[in-house]
C-alpha cells in the first residue's frame, strides 16, 4: 500500500515542527469559541440557493466542527498532548446526474456562493464526459437535533484527570517483574454537524467517541528476543464514564504478565485447531469479511481501484450460504456506544437496523442515497459519511454485529466440547484479500484448549482461513452474557483516503477445524 | 488558500510575537486539493478543497504545550497562542525537550511546479474522459483516482530559524478489470511535476495487465523464485531504521546482548538504501526533523547498515549529533543494474508478481509481513513468461527477502506512489519467497 513511504519517515522522525493543538475550547469547561458559532441557517441557504440558480437537481451542505484530543505517554512521563480543531464547510451538487464537490475553511456568505459556484463548474466538466447518471432513493425532509448517547463529555474532563489515569496504567503495567516499556494514550473525538439541503433537511448533531489504549513490551535484552501485549478493549461512542467505568488499570497490570509470559511461551505447532474466539479478537475478523463484503459499493467495482470489489454480488442476494445456520448479522445504526451510531447519516437519511447475514444465508447489503437503486431499492439504509467538512461523501460501514445465541451459552459451555484447540483475544496482525475471501488474523494471547479446559499460554500464532469456510465452521455462539462491543477509530477506505470509526458486537465463537501456522518460522 | 514567503513569515512572525514562553515553534501551511474518482467507466465523485492550519509549540520552564487552528485572523492566532501557553503550565515538564534552533542554512530544493498547480477541472475531467474511453475500447471494466496538490508553508523558532516551501504533486492510478471477472491490471504513477507525467501510459500499462491476466490457471502455494515489478516492491518495502528502538532492544535492527546491528552486513552487498532531498527525480524538504538542514544520507551502503536514526532527544542522550534526514527514501543496485526482461529470460522456474496488497507486519523481530498478490501473477518458465496464475497470501521476512544470497537482481529505480509522498524503488529478483496460501480473489 502506498503509505510505505510515510510511515518510513515517521520511524525515522523527519517532521520539521511540531503540529500539536490546543485552540480555545481547550480550556475545560468554557463555551465554544465565537468562530463557530457562524449563522448556519444563513450559509446554508447562501449554499441552497446559488446552487438551484445554477440549475443543480440537487445539493447539500455540511458546516462541521471537529475537535480531537489525544493525550500519550511512554512509562512515568508524558509525550504529547495534542488538541486540534478543524471548521469548515463543504458543498455537494448534483448537476445533470454527476456530482461535484467543494469544501473551504472560511464560513463568509461569499465565500459560501464562491464554493458552490466551484462545486458546479466540477460537476458542469464532468457531466461532459459522463456516461451514467446518477440517482438517489427518495428520503423524506428531516428537522432534527441530536446528542449522541455519553454522561460525560471528555472534552470538560480536565487534563490533569487523564494524565493521572494513563500514569496509573503505566505504573501498573511497570510494577510487573520483567516489563522494559509501556506506552499508553487517550483520544477522544467530537464532532458537531450540521447538514441542510434542497430537500428541506435541516439536521444539528453531537457525537462523542472515546479510546484508551496501551502497549506493554518485554525485552530480553540477552536472547534479542520482545515481545508486546496491547489492551484488549477498544474504543467506544461513549463519553469519560468509558475510562472510568471499566478495569483498564487492572488490565494493565494483567497485559505486563502476559507480556512477560509470552517470551517463555510455547511456540504453537502449526496444523488445524479448532478455535475459540474472544469478542476483543473477532470484532475485527467480523469487521474485514463480513463488514467489507457487504458493502455494495464494492460489489459494483466502485472501490476497485483501491479497496477492492466483493466476491458477494447483486445476484448472489438470498441465496448465497455465507455461514451456518446459526449465524446472524445485523447492520445497526443505533446500537447503544457504537462509533457508528448516528440518528441520520450525510444523506440525511435516518439510522436504520437491518440483516445482512439471517439464519447463514446473505440476504442485503450497507447501502447508500446512490446506491439503493441499483439493487432496485428503493430507500437507502443510511450509510453515507463523510470524516470532514472537506471530505466527499460516500458509503461507509455502518456498525456489524453478529447475534448471540438465544441459549444463554457461557464461557466454560463453548469450550467444554474443544479437544485440541486455542483460545484467542485482542486485535493483532490482519490482512484479507480484495474480494474478501483469503485472510490471515494474528491476536494479543494465545491459550491452549486440551479436553476442554483452557491450558497454556502459546506464541506465534495466526490463522489462515476462507471467509465462506470460516462462518460455516462457527458450531456455537456464546449467550447474551459473552456478548461485548469493539471497535476500530480508523477505518481507511476511499479516494482520497478517508477515515470511519466503526464498532462490531460479538458473543465468544467456536470454529472448527481452522489452519493455524507458527508466523515465527516463517520469518527465518 | 496558498501563501508565497512573505506571507508565511509575516503569519510565522506574528505567532511568535504573541509567543510569552521561554521557547516556541510555530508554523503555518496552505494546500488547494483536487480529485477526481471513476469506476465502472463512469465518473464516480469529484472535489476540491482548501485548508491552511497555523501550529504553535511552546515551552514555559521545561513544560510543553501546543495548538493548532484553522483561523487564521489576528484574533484565531493569538488564541491559539494563548491556549498553548495555558496547557504548557499545566502540563507536566517534558523530558525529551531540546532546545529549538537558531538560524540555519538551507540548500534550496524544487518539488514545485505551476504545470501541476494549472491542472483545470476540465481538462482533467478530458483525460478521465479519455481513458474511460480507452477502457471501452479495449472491452475491460475502468476504475481509478487522479489527484492534484499544492502546498506552501513556512515554519519558525524563537531561537532565529525560518524555512519556507512549497511543493506540488499528481498522480493517477488505473485499475482495469476483464468483464468476466478473471482478469485484472493495475499500475499508478504520480510526479510533482504534470509535464513529465504520462496519464494514457498509465491506462495502457492497466489494460495490459488485465487482459494478460485473464483466465489463470491453478498453482499451489510454496517457495518460490519471484521478480517482483517496482510496484510490489513499493508496496511492499517497509523498514524502520530509528535508532532508540534499536537500542532499546525492540526492533528488527537490535542485536542480543542489548546491542544494535550498525556497521553489520545485513543485506545482500549490491542493497543501497538513502535519502537525498535534491534528487531530480525525487526531490524532498530541505528540512530534516526539527528543522535541521537535510544532508544526502545513507542508511544501507553496499548491504551494511550505516546508519540508524537519532532523533534530537535521542542524539543529546547519547552525546552525539541528530540525524539529518530521511526526508525520501532511495533503493537501488551498488552494482549492475538488470531489466525486468533481464530478470525473466534467466529464470528457470518463478513467478512474475506486479502488485501487492494489504500488508501488515506479523512479527517485528523480523521485519516479517503478510499481504496477498493482487492484479497479475504469471507463472515464468524457461526464461519467459508462460501463463497467469492464481493470486497468493504470503508471509515474508524483508530483511531476509533482501539478504545475502537471497536477492538475485535489482532493476532500475522508478518513482513509485503518490505525487508528492513517493519512493525511487526498483523491480527486484528474489531467490527464495514464502507463499503460504491461494487467493482466489481476482
Amino acid at each position: 500500500m502506498s503509505s510505505t513511504r510515510r510511515e518510513f519517515l515517521q520511524t525515522a522522525g523527519a517532521a520539521f515542527a511540531g503540529s500539536l493543538a490546543l485552540p480555545r475550547w481547550a480550556y475545560a469547561g468554557t463555551p465554544a469559541p465565537p468562530a463557530a458559532d457562524v449563522d448556519r441557517d444563513a450559509l446554508a441557504g447562501a449554499a441552497l440557493t446559488a446552487a438551484r440558480r445554477a440549475g443543480a437537481s440537487y445539493a447539500d451542505i455540511r458546516i462541521n466542527r471537529y475537535r480531537f484530543e489525544s493525550i500519550s505517554t511512554r512509562e512515568r512521563q508524558v509525550q504529547s498532548v495534542s488538541r486540534t480543531e478543524s471548521f469548515g464547510f463543504g458543498v455537494r451538487v448534483l448537476w445533470r446526474g454527476t456530482w461535484g464537490f467543494a469544501a473551504s475553511r472560511v464560513t463568509t456568505p461569499a465565500e459560501v456562493r464562491r464554493v458552490t459556484a466551484e462545486a458546479v463548474a466540477i460537476a458542469r466538466a464532468n457531466a461532459a464526459h459522463q456516461r451514467k447518471r446518477v440517482t438517489l432513493a427518495p428520503v423524506e425532509r428531516a428537522v432534527a437535533k441530536w446528542r449522541s448517547q455519553f454522561e460525560r463529555d471528555p472534552f470538560d474532563v480536565p487534563l490533569d484527570d487523564k494524565i493521572q489515569f494513563l500514569m496509573r496504567l503505566n505504573e501498573a503495567a511497570l510494577a510487573v517483574k520483567g516489563v522494559s516499556f509501556v506506552n499508553s494514550s487517550l483520544a477522544f473525538v467530537n464532532e458537531q454537524k450540521f447538514f441542510a439541503s434542497t430537500e428541506g433537511s435541516r439536521i444539528e448533531q453531537y457525537l462523542i467517541r472515546s479510546y484508551p489504549s496501551f502497549s506493554v513490551t518485554a525485552v530480553d535484552r540477552d536472547s534479542g528476543d520482545f515481545q508486546a501485549r496491547t489492551s484488549l478493549m477498544g474504543p467506544q461512542g461513549r463519553g469519560y464514564e468509558f475510562v472510568t467505568g471499566r478495569p483498564w488499570v487492572e488490565e494493565a497490570e494483567r497485559a505486563g504478565q502476559e507480556a512477560v509470559m509470552k517470551l517463555r511461551a510455547k511456540p504453537v505447532a502449526p496444523g488445524e485447531y479448532d478455535l475459540v474466539l474472544d469478542p476483543t479478537h473477532l470484532f475485527l475478523t467480523i469487521h474485514e469479511s463480513v463488514g467489507h463484503s457487504t458493502e455494495l459499493d464494492r460489489a459494483l467495482g466502485w472501490e476497485a481501484d483501491y479497496a477492492g470489489t466483493s466476491f458477494l454480488t447483486p445476484d448472489k442476494t438470498g441465496k448465497f450460504r455465507f455461514g451456518s445456520k446459526i449465524v446472524n448479522f445485523v447492520a445497526d445504526r443505533t446500537q447503544p456506544g457504537g462509533l457508528a451510531t448516528t440518528a441520520y447519516d450525510d444523506d440525511g437519511v435516518p439510522a436504520q437496523q437491518w440483516h445482512l447475514i439471517k439464519d447463514g444465508v446473505f440476504v442485503d447489503w450497507q447501502t447508500t442515497r446512490d446506491l439503493a437503486p441499483l439493487v432496485g431499492r428503493k430507500t437507502s439504509y443510511g450509510c453515507s459519511h463523510a470524516d470532514s467538512w472537506e471530505s466527499v461523501p460516500f458509503p461507509r460501514m455502518p456498525n456489524v454485529s453478529l447475534e448471540p445465541a438465544r441459549e444463554d451459552n457461557k464461557f466454560e459451555d463453548v469450550v467444554a466440547d474443544v479437544r485440541d484447540g486455542i483460545l484467542i483475544a485482542g486485535r493483532g496482525s490482519y490482512s484479507i484479500d480484495q474480494q474478501r475471501y483469503n485472510f490471515q488474523f494474528g491476536g494479543q494471547t494465545f491459550y491452549e484448549i486440551r479436553n476442554g479446559k483452557v491450558g497454556a499460554m502459546l506464541r506465534d500464532v495466526a490463522y489462515q482461513s476462507r471467509t465462506p469456510d470460516f462462518w460455516q465452521a462457527c458450531d456455537m455462539l456464546g449467550g447474551q452474557s459473552t456478548y461485548d462491543l469493539s471497535g476500530t477509530f480508523n477505518d481507511g477506505k476511499g479516494q482520497p483516503s478517508q477515515s470511519n470509526a466503526v464498532s462490531h458486537g460479538c458473543p465468544v465463537a467456536r470454529f472448527r477445524r481452522v489452519n493455524v501456522l507458527n508466523t515465527a518460522a516463517r520469518g527465518r | 488558500m496558498l501563501l508565497d514567503e512573505r506571507e508565511a513569515r509575516a503569519i510565522t512572525s506574528k505567532l511568535l510575537g504573541y509567543v510569552k514562553a521561554d521557547d516556541a515553534a510555530v508554523s503555518v501551511s496552505g494546500e488547494e486539493y483536487a480529485h477526481l474518482r471513476f469506476a465502472a467507466n463512469a465518473i464516480t465523485t469529484s472535489g476540491r478543497r482548501e485548508d491552511a492550519t497555523a501550529s504553535v509549540t511552546v515551552w514555559i520552564e521545561g513544560k510543553r504545550g501546543s495548538a493548532t487552528t484553522n483561523t487564521l485572523d489576528d484574533a484565531g492566532l493569538r488564541a491559539a497562542v494563548e491556549q498553548a501557553e495555558t496547557l504548557a503550565r499545566v502540563s507536566p515538564v517534558d523530558r525529551e525537550y531540546v532546545p529549538t534552533l537558531g538560524p540555519q542554512k538551507y540548500k534550496p530544493t524544487i518539488q514545485y511546479a505551476e504545470a501541476t498547480r494549472r491542472i483545470t477541472p476540465a481538462a482533467r475531467a478530458r483525460t478521465v474522459g479519455e481513458i474511460i474511453a480507452m477502457c471501452e475500447r479495449a472491452g475491460v471494466v475502468g476504475a481509478g483516482f487522479h489527484q492534484a496538490s499544492v502546498r506552501a508553508g513556512g515554519s519558525a523558532t524563537k531561537n532565529g530559524n525560518f524555512y519556507f516551501d512549497r511543493e506540488t504533486g499528481v498522480s493517477l492510478s488505473v485499475t482495469a478489470r476483464t468483464k468476466d471477472g478473471t482478469g485484472s491490471g493495475y499500475f499508478q504513477r504520480g510526479h510533482f511535476d504534470a509535464a513529465q507525467f504520462d496519464p494514457l501510459r498509465i491506462a495502457r500499462e492497466s489494460i495490459a495487465k488485465a487482459t494478460g491476466s485473464r483466465s489463470p490457471r491453478q498453482l499451489d502455494p510454496g517457495v518460490y523464485t519471484v521478480i517482483l515489478e517496482a510496484q510490489a516492491v513499493g508496496d511492499l518495502f517497509s523498514l524502520g531504521f530509528d535508532a532508540r528502538s534499536a537500542e532499546e532492544g525492540r526492533s528488527s535492527f537490535s542485536a542480543p546482548g542489548g546491542k544494535t546491528r550498525l556497521g553489520e552486513r545485513v543485506f545482500d552487498e549490491r542493497v543501497r538504501i538513502y535519502s537525498d532531498p535534491w534528487h531530480p527525480q525525487l526531490p524532498a524538504s530541505a528540512a530534516a526533523q526539527g528543522g535541521i538542514p537535510a544532508e544526502k544520507l545513507f542508511l544501507v551502503r553496499e548491504g551494511k547498515l550505516e546508519n540508524l536514526v537519532y532523533s534530537r532527544f535521542w542524539a543529546k542522550q547519547r552525546n552525539r549529533e541528530p540525524t539529518p534526514g530521511p526526508v525520501n527514501l532511495i533503493l537501488e543496485s551498488a552494482g549492475a543494474v538488470q531489466t525486468l526482461e533481464e530478470m525473466i529470460s534467466t529464470t528457470e522456474r518463478g513467478l512474475l508478481v506486479s502488485h501487492f496488497w494489504y500488508i501488515r507486519p506479523v512479527d517485528p523481530r523480523t521485519a516479517l509481513f503478510t499481504g496477498l498478490t493482487r492484479d497479475g501473477v504469471w507463472l515464468v518458465e524457461g526464461g519467459k513468461v508462460q501463463y497467469p496464475v492464481n493470486n497468493f497470501r504470503f508471509n515474508q521476512s524483508v530483511i531476509q527477502m533482501l539478504a545475502p544470497g537471497n536477492l538475485l537482481g535489482i532493476g532500475r529505480p522508478e518513482r513509485i506512489g503518490p505525487g508528492n509522498s513517493a519512493s525511487l524503488i526498483p523491480p527486484l529478483k528474489v531467490k527464495e519467497f514464502n507463499f503460504t496460501s491461494k487467493s482466489e480473489a481476482v
